[in-house]
Order: structure tokens, then C-alpha cells, then sequence
């Protein structure tokens, strides 16, 4: 059992909800996969500054045209859950049903200015697995990816897989891209804790003075790079994620052995 | 150059040259506008940005344009890079000391300094002229040892659409310019604006190059005090105040001008809207 994803690694226009939507509709519509994941804010673009005030009222409207094609797909948008509250948001939307995930960790650092337009979610409200061909599914956005709590989380509540999309933009160039070493180690540590299936959706291309590297990746529950799609480019990578890798991955791993009480020491500090 | 500063300095040159070219084609694409347009002054900062231009696109146009106080290699070199590149049929050859005369008498003025902006200005409304012209976007070539420490002439030299080389130190320039293939005469030459005969760069600041980058590096990019950088590169600690106030007072070149508020929402303050939009 298990399901095939690809990762649709797009160029998101920055608000142009229609350009972006077509662009969506025209993978979903090509693809073989059972779910195909889009990054964050792939139907926004992501430097949106005061766009954001703007871009939720016809992105609202691109949902349901998503969801009207798609068997199962992730991407981003900006929600108003109420009046005048936003929120970075994750569309999951399945056989027609649409549900929302939201981003909790809103990186404000350096070119980051997401707590200027955005309200955190709220992991006693917001985190949910979702299913699909019995393959049991988180999502977390970008930022969240950086840290261990979202992930570990789903996973204790039943997800074997988790989907990040996500919007890197390149930054702290060496000889090597530093930060494509940053996520795979990331990508690979959430496998490699709890035996799952960790696939990352990079933007790709410029938006403003940042650029969107690409190199959207899977790892396999054993923490291999088993796909990778290009850097710089737009890419589109398939692959099928076979519960039976998740079930030799945690016989031979310590996941069964999580200890909840670190969890009540870090709730008390 | 301290050992540590140049280490860091030496990044991958194909990636970044993957990266401007991509990006060069991506900001043409998004401005709508078919290509670019290059003042070449014989220097290594234009050079590259002429390159860099050249594989981005085959929609450019370079425009050499002296005055009486460039020096002679620097045209020689210019008109070298244009034939190195293939570039004979899409360059204008423009000398500009009978339009600065007459906009400096216009001023009564025959101090250098003035002059020589004047002269920086002069060829940025050339390089706009020939944009508009053919539909381009003026490509800039200043780099980021200059941007920082303030060393362009304000809607001279900075007055273009967009700076593709604007986040490598000069040093960076230099090997970026190697991994090109350019000319080792035009990549080992001093720097210099030629606004006036015999200015040098390093002369005219008094600091040489690998001082200054290796201060502008540890000081804003590594965010270290300037008792740190002094000691680290075992240097005076007036010599890291002289390169910060540089960079300190010529903040007003790097941003747009300051508006007086009055509204709810003012422009850049708390009105912040992407240069583009769908």
C-alpha cells in the first residue's frame, strides 16, 4: 500500500491569482499522482507585503476551483479565518473536500516579516492528519519544518507522512548552496525520528530581491534523498511512498519508544 | 586580504553566474521590457555586468562614453570587452565632454567634484536615453563594496533599474570577472570613476580594496564591533571608523527619499507594495 506523490514545483507570480490558478489546474489536471504537493503560498507568491491585505479575497474563490479538479492536492494561500485576521495557509483539499492548515512558527528575522501580516495557528485547534488511500498525512509549512515539535506531533497522532511546502528563498551563498544543506538535513532528521515520509515543495524563482531555489525533495523513512527536482528552474518530481519502507524503517528505530515526559518538563518551562 | 576574509569571499562563480544570469532574464521578463542596456567604462564592475548581460539575453546594447579625463587603456579596454563579446554592431561610441561643458558653464562651476557628478549624470540620461529608445531597462554595475561605502554618484552611476552585481564585493567582482574569462588587464586594474585625471578608488578614500572589503565583510555581514575588526585584521581602529562613517552617511544614496508623513498611509512607511503585481 501507499500512494505516489509529485511535488509541483512552481514559479508562483506575485498577485496574479489567476496566472497562479491556471497554473495549478494545468498540473493537476497532467498529473498521475494520487496527491500532488505545491509550495507555500503557491497561489499568492509569498514576498506579498501589503498585497496580503488584498490577494485573500480572489484566492478564497481559486479554492473551490482546485478542489472542483483535484483528487488530493496541497498548496498555499492566504486565509481570512476572520474578519480581518490572515493567516499563511495550507489547502488540503481531497476528493472535493477542502480543509485548512495553518502555518504556527511565522518567521519575523532577517528578510522575513510574516508577523506583520499573519496570525499563528493554533496547535490545540490546527494540527490534522488526513488520509488517502490509507496513507495517513500531516502538512506543515515552511518555518515549521525548523522545528521538531509540528512534525513530532502529527506523527504521534498518525501521520507517516508529511508534506512541507514550503518557500525558501536563497540566502548566505558559500561554496555550496548552505541553505539546500540546511533543509535536507532538516528533511532527513524528521524521517529519521519518526519513520516517515518527508517530502519538501520548494518555490522556485524570483519574487522582489529574493529568489526561490527549488530543489524540492523526498526523503525516505530510512532518511535518504530518494527524489530530487532541479535547482532554479521550475520541476515537477513523482514518487510512489510505499508504507512498507515507513514499517521496516520503524522495526529497526526507537519511534515506538517516545517518551511523552520530556513533553510535561517542556510544558512547564 | 586576511586568509579568513577571502575564504569567505571565494563562493562558487558558476552558481552566482547561473543565478544573475537567471535572474537577469527573469527581471527583463517581469518588467516586460526586451532587454538592456550597459554603460562600459573599461572597469571591471561593467565588465562583468556587460557579460553577465550578454548571456542573459541578446537584446543589449553598450554604450562607451568618455570625457577627456578617461584614460586611453580604459577606452581600449571597452572597446576590447565589445569584441570579445561579439558585441561590434550594438555599441554607440559617445564622448560626453561637449554636453558637460556646457551643463557645467550652465552652473558656473569648474570644481572637479561637481564636474565630475555632472559627468556621472550625463551618461545615465544617455544610458535612459538609448533605453527608452529600444525598450530596455538600464542595467547597473555597481557592486557592493561601492554601494555600501557610498562611492557612486547619487542618480549618476546609481541611477539605473536594477543592480544584478550589487551583492558581490569588489574583490568578488574581481574573481567573477576570472571565472569569465575577461581580460586579466581589465580584471587586475585599479579602480577607478575617471571622473577626474589621475583618481584612483583606493586614492581618493585612502584605503585599499582588500582593507575595505575585508572591513565592509567583517563589520556588516559578520555584524562584528569595530574593535573586533580593527584587531582581527590587525589594523588601526581609525581605519574601520573612516570605511563605517562612509557607509554610515551615505545611507540617503541607498534608499528612496524620505517622505514627510501626513496620511494613515504613507508611502514606504507603512504602505509596502511589491514593485510588481499581477
Amino acid at each position: 500500500m501507499g500512494i505516489k506523490v509529485e511535488l509541483a514545483q512552481i514559479k508562483p507570480k506575485l498577485g496574479d491569482i489567476n496566472y497562479n490558478l491556471e497554473k495549478h489546474i494545468a498540473i493537476l489536471s497532467t498529473s498521475s499522482a494520487d496527491c500532488v504537493i505545491f509550495p507555500e503560498l503557491s497561489l499568492t507568491g509569498y514576498v506579498l507585503r501589503d498585497l496580503a491585505f488584498e490577494v485573500f479575497r480572489e484566492s478564497e474563490k481559486a479554492i473551490n476551483k482546485i478542489a472542483e479538479v483535484a483528487k488530493c492536492a496541497v498548496f498555499g494561500t492566504v486565509k481570512e479565518v476572520r474578519t480581518g485576521i490572515l493567516r499563511n495557509t495550507a489547502v488540503v483539499s481531497i476528493n472535493g473536500k477542502v480543509d485548512y492548515v495553518y502555518k504556527f512558527y511565522l518567521p519575523t528575522y532577517g528578510l522575513f516579516e510574516e508577523r506583520r501580516y499573519f496570525q499563528p495557528g493554533d496547535p490545540l485547534k490546527d494540527l490534522k492528519v488526513f488520509e488517502i488511500n490509507g496513507m495517513r498525512f500531516g502538512v506543515v509549512i515552511c518555518e515549521d519544518g525548523w522545528h521538531p515539535e509540528p512534525i513530532e506531533a502529527l506523527a504521534m497522532m498518525g501521520a507517516d507522512t508529511i508534506f512541507i511546502p514550503a518557500a525558501s528563498p536563497l540566502r548566505r551563498l558559500d561554496r555550496r548552496l548552505l541553505i539546500q544543506d540546511n533543509w535536507e538535513a532538516l528533511v532527513k532528521a524528521h524521517s529519521l525520528m519518526y519513520g516517515i515520509w518527508t517530502a519538501f515543495t520548494n518555490a522556485v524563482g524570483s519574487q522582489e530581491e529574493e529568489f526561490f531555489w527549488g530543489g524540492s525533495m523526498i526523503s525516505n523513512p530510512r532518511g535518504e534523498i530518494v527524489a530530487r527536482a532541479k535547482l532554479f528552474e521550475e520541476d515537477r518530481i513523482s514518487y510512489y511512498l510505499n508504507e512498507e519502507d515507513i514499517r521496516i524503517a520503524r522495526f529497526f528505530s526507537s519511534f515506538r519508544d517516545h517518551n511523552n515526559d520530556f513533553h510535561k518538563i517542556l510544558s512547564n518551562i | 586580504m586576511h586568509e579568513y576574509v577571502l575564504k569567505k569571499m571565494m563562493v562558487d562563480f558558476e552558481l552566482v553566474t547561473n543565478y544573475i544570469v537567471e535572474r537577469l532574464r527573469e527581471y527583463l521578463e517581469f518588467s516586460a521590457k526586451k532587454g538592456g542596456v550597459v554603460g562600459v567604462s573599461g572597469g571591471i564592475d561593467s565588465a562583468v555586468t556587460a557579460a553577465l548581460l550578454a548571456r542573459a539575453t541578446n537584446n543589449y546594447f553598450f554604450l562607451i562614453m568618455p570625457s577627456s579625463t578617461t584614460p586611453k587603456k580604459d577606452i581600449d579596454d571597452a572597446l576590447g570587452l565589445i569584441k570579445m563579446l561579439g558585441a561590434e554592431d550594438k555599441y554607440a561610441y559617445i564622448d560626453i565632454d561637449e554636453i558637460v561643458n556646457n551643463i557645467a558653464s550652465q552652473v558656473k562651476t569648474n570644481d572637479h567634484y561637481v564636474i565630475g557628478n555632472i559627468k556621472a549624470r550625463v551618461r545615465m540620461v544617455l544610458l535612459y536615453g538609448y533605453a527608452q529608445k529600444l525598450g530596455y531597462l538600464v542595467i547597473g554595475t555597481g557592486d557592493k563594496s561601492e554601494l555600501l561605502l557610498g562611492y557612486f554618484t547619487k542618480y549618476g552611476d546609481g541611477g539605473v533599474d536594477v543592480l544584478p552585481i550589487g551583492d558581490l564585493y569588489k574583490t568578488q567582482v574581481r574573481m567573477l570577472g576570472r571565472y569569465l574569462g575577461l581580460p586579466e588587464d581589465i580584471v587586475t586594474k585599479p579602480s577607478s570613476p575617471a571622473l577626474w585625471e589621475g583618481q584612483t578608488a583606493e586614492g581618493e578614500i585612502g584605503v585599499d580594496y582588500d582593507t575595505i572589503d575585508s572591513i565592509l565583510y567583517l563589520r556588516f555581514d559578520e555584524m562584528r564591533t569595530p574593535e573586533e575588526v580593527a584587531n582581527f585584521l590587525g589594523i588601526n581602529i581609525d581605519i574601520v571608523r573612516k570605511i563605517e562613517n562612509m557607509v554610515r552617511f551615505s545611507q540617503h544614496k541607498r534608499l528612496a527619499p524620505e517622505i514627510f508623513r501626513l496620511s494613515g498611509r504613507a508611502i514606504n512607511s507603512d504602505w509596502r507594495y511589491p514593485r510588481q503585481w499581477g
